[in-house]
């Protein structure tokens, strides 16, 4: 039968508007910035700006992470807790005397092995990503616990705990670490087959599977990266509180989530990018800055937080719907 | 008084007694220059069709005839272009499906659309549940549901999960459901497509049953035998136009299959005399989900078409050959040579590719950009490694909406802002940048308008001239019909007949799809 034929004129190139919307997001942090700046005497301090760029980092890598499981149209609720698994897992290997390099790279190699699993649940096993990464956020935060027995693992390596606080050129660490994960994600889904094929599973994976792109591959793909940035944030942050803890990272995933809409992703699949998400994590990490600076019970930077994602995607739709 | 009659005066309101005054025998809905249109394309052309209070009126017509345009049009489910609808010799709006549910009027689908995991009487009361005091009272929904079904003789357990009948039970609840809403005009959408025999004919006696309680019904489908057993009075639809009405009584197989195809042939099938080459692909017994023991040839320079019903088998036999469904049993021979396919990539690299039945979920990645879409099988030629070279990436899209003359200002535009045939051109254009022996083309012009058909079938030619082969599947008759050097008829999943261009008349190849 005749079915969708959508007339009408031809719509103007998106690649504008998107500029546009990451230019309001842009004004948006400036924005924020100014009127912290002009309302608190110590916003512009180094020592603040320093703090916020700490604050902000984790959850930028966390959300880029995110983002591409996103852009498949799935979900990864674990990072949270993965986050707080490897602070764990890097504690116990550093306390066992293993050398740092080596406790880095194989907790990365935990966060490989979690996104296969999910990967695996959902390809093989059909289950629906909300589940599954769901099922390890619950039992990744128990096998932590069990293995500390409920307690901190302390982290007693100078060279391990200074990094966070280490400056290069002036910039915090923990920020290069954000550009060290965005040069190689933007080489990735802006730049490389491997990204178009992403945001084509994420639009239609029927179309992609027929048009020859390993849809499963992926999956498993997205899933690992998102486990791995969760990891590495996870070395981060053990370096940041010297203790190993399974209950870090409360939460964190619902924060990555939120960088990564307000950055323009949409949770259905298919649109999305590496800048966005950065951005959203940079508002959120200013706002919860902000509202310490200005003395509000911090009970109202979770409540802002939420009025935020709502007017943001809400003009994000419009912009969709215009289109 | 029935137990169905009983329920179905709950619903005695106004509107309906004003339906249930009209006379048997004299008009209750008219249609007068009745019209739908889809920016350019005429689903439905000027249709005056009047339907008699109490009357079985039978709708046959091709697959793209109109039939299921019209359905919607009088459920409410999509508005009118032009013209107008009488009920009981009021100008009606249409305009949503409460009105229509409101003044009586109710369709029962092909696919049955309730709730699985409800049990029957929950879903024959959904919407309108027996209440006291603001709580449901089950049980005597319940015993009120068994009482409709023992009455209508359908012997089926009310207080069962709908999910634990066969889809024909389903069906028959859906009927049963629409019976107790105090409908007054009943449209039957192709209600036996999955029905067995037996369930046919309760089907039908429920249908007569209703058109002795005053019901107007409107039948529609493709079996002969059904509309001569069922039907007082017979439309005709072809090409979205309404080309007649007959008396059951006063016409016969001949005549209405006749007015389902007999249209003038335009000039828009472009066949050229193509010298015929060797064989590209044979399949010997090739059986799978849904095709069983399929062996046919195509030879470079050749058009193969497959002609079907929907539900014949067609595309699965196409998506096994391309790797997407599992082969359970025959062999494939490429050029002479027995190969495995066991993905699509492997279908690709021999040079095989499907332009697929649905654009929409199979074909095309609708909210991302032309370019991608064309280029997305072709990626891995376009990149160093996996960095893609991005002028490369912008010369083969910008090459495919110039060859193909895509009309769009920028590859960046989506997808889904373009018309049918557009979006047609960029599933061709897909294919076309990757290359191929063997191009399948499933439903290559559904939706599409006539000037774009007639490209598509110029680039058929071209491709042929080129060496390549082609496999051509349709419903649409006309197109297999002069396009296809060989045609082969598909009836349940198997091949049931061959013949050579122009070897068969189209009433024996819609005789040998329908299995008259």
């Amino acid at each position: 039968m005749v079915a969708n034929t959508t007339e009408g004129p031809a719509v103007a190139p998106r690649r504008k508007m998107s500029i546009l919307f990451s230019l309001t997001l842009i004004l948006l942090l400036i924005a924020l910035w100014v009127v912290l700046g002009f309302s608190t005497d110590v916003f512009w301090t180094q020592l603040n700006i320093t703090n916020l760029a700490r604050q902000g980092s984790m959850t930028a890598i966390l959300a880029l992470g995110q983002t591409f499981v996103i852009i498949t149209g799935g979900i990864d609720l674990s990072v949270g807790a993965i986050v707080g698994f490897c602070t764990v897992i890097v504690a116990w290997l550093l306390q066992a005397g293993v050398p740092i390099w080596a406790a880095i790279l194989i907790t990365l190699l935990f966060g490989v092995l979690i996104g296969a699993f999910h990967g695996f649940g959902i390809v093989r096993m059909g289950l629906p990503p909300f589940i599954i990464t769901l099922a390890t956020l619950t039992s990744l935060r128990g096998i932590g616990l069990l293995i500390t027995n409920g307690s901190s693992i302390n982290i007693v390596n100078d060279a391990f705990t200074n990094f966070s606080v280490a400056d290069f050129l002036g910039i915090p660490s923990l920020f290069w670490m954000v550009i060290v994960v965005a040069i190689p994600a933007v080489v990735f889904l802006h730049l490389s087959r491997w990204g178009r094929y992403l945001f084509a599973v994420g639009s239609n994976r029927e179309a992609a599977r027929l048009s020859g792109v390993n849809v499963n591959g992926m999956i498993y793909f997205a899933y690992i990266l998102s486990g791995t940035c969760a990891a590495l944030v996870g070395v981060l942050l053990a370096s940041r509180i010297a203790i190993g803890n399974a209950t870090q990272g409360d939460g964190w995933e619902l924060q990555a989530i939120a960088s990564s809409v307000i950055g323009g992703t949409s949770l259905f699949g298919a649109i999305g990018s590496v800048y966005g998400p950065l951005i959203g994590a940079f508002i959120l990490a200013t706002i919860n800055n902000g509202a310490n600076l200005l003395n509000l019970n911090s009970f109202w930077q979770r409540i802002i937080t939420g009025v935020l994602i709502i007017v943001i995607v809400y003009f994000d739709q419009l912009r969709r719907r215009r289109l | 008084m029935t137990s169905l009659e009983e329920i179905s005066h709950r619903h005695d309101d106004t509107i309906k007694t004003e339906a249930s005054r009209v006379a048997a025998g004299s008009p209750i809905l008219e249609l007068k220059g009745l019209q739908k249109r889809y920016g350019y394309v005429e689903a439905l052309k000027p249709a005056t069709i009047t339907f008699l209070a109490g009357e079985i009126h039978a709708i046959v017509g091709e697959n793209g005839a109109g039939k299921s345009t019209l359905i919607k049009l009088l459920t409410g489910v999509i508005t009118r272009t032009d013209g107008e609808i009488f009920w009981c010799g009021h100008p009606v709006a249409l305009a949503n499906p409460n009105e229509a549910i409101a003044r009586g009027i109710n369709a029962v689908h092909q696919e049955v659309v309730l709730c699985p995991h409800l049990t029957v009487a929950a879903n024959l009361f959904l919407g309108d549940e027996v209440n006291r005091f603001g709580l449901m009272r089950k049980k005597q929904m319940v015993a009120m549901a068994q009482a409709v079904l023992d009455d209508l003789g359908f012997g089926l357990p009310a207080a069962d999960l709908l999910s634990s009948l066969t889809i024909g039970q389903q069906q028959l609840v859906a009927t049963a459901r629409a019976a107790m809403r105090g409908t007054q005009f009943l449209i039957f959408d192709e209600p036996t497509a999955y029905l067995t025999r037996k369930e046919s004919a309760q089907l039908f006696k429920l249908i007569r049953r209703l058109q002795s309680e005053g019901v107007t019904i409107v039948y529609i489908s493709h079996r002969m035998e059904e509309v001569f057993e069922l039907a007082d009075r017979v439309s005709v639809l072809r090409d979205g136009t309404h080309v007649g009405t007959r008396l059951i009584a006063e016409t016969n197989d001949d005549e209405l299959i006749k007015l389902m195809i007999n249209r003038s042939i335009e000039q828009i099938y472009h066949k050229e005399e193509i010298p015929i080459g060797e064989p590209i692909l044979e399949t010997r017994g090739l059986s799978g989900p849904g095709f069983e023991d399929v062996s046919l040839t195509v030879r470079a320079g050749e058009i193969v078409g497959l002609y079907g019903l929907i539900g014949a088998g067609r595309s699965e036999f196409a998506l096994g050959l391309y790797g997407r469904q599992p082969v359970s049993a025959g062999e494939i021979y490429w050029q002479g040579r027995k190969v495995k396919i066991r993905n699509e990539r492997d279908a690709m690299d021999l040079g095989i590719a499907l332009a697929p039945e649905s654009r929409r979920d199979q074909g095309l990645c609708l909210n991302l950009p032309i370019g991608l879409n064309i280029n997305l099988p072709v990626f891995n030629r376009l990149s160093r490694g996996p960095i893609i070279n991005k002028k490369s990436e912008a010369a083969n899209a910008d090459k495919q909406i110039r060859d193909l003359s895509i009309k769009t200002p920028s590859r960046r535009v989506l997808v889904s802002a373009m018309s049918g045939g557009n979006q047609q051109k960029v599933v061709i254009g897909k294919w076309l940048s990757h290359g191929a022996k063997l191009f399948i083309f499933d439903e290559p012009t559904v939706g599409v308008d006539v000037g774009t058909k007639a490209e598509i079938y110029r680039l058929f030619a071209k491709l042929l001239r080129d060496g390549a082969g082609i496999i051509v599947i349709s419903s649409y008759l006309p197109e297999v019909y002069e396009l296809a050097d060989r045609l082969h008829v598909f009836r349940h999943g198997q091949l049931v007949a061959s013949h050579d261009f122009h070897a068969a008349t189209h009433e024996e190849v819609l005789g040998e799809a329908i299995g008259v």
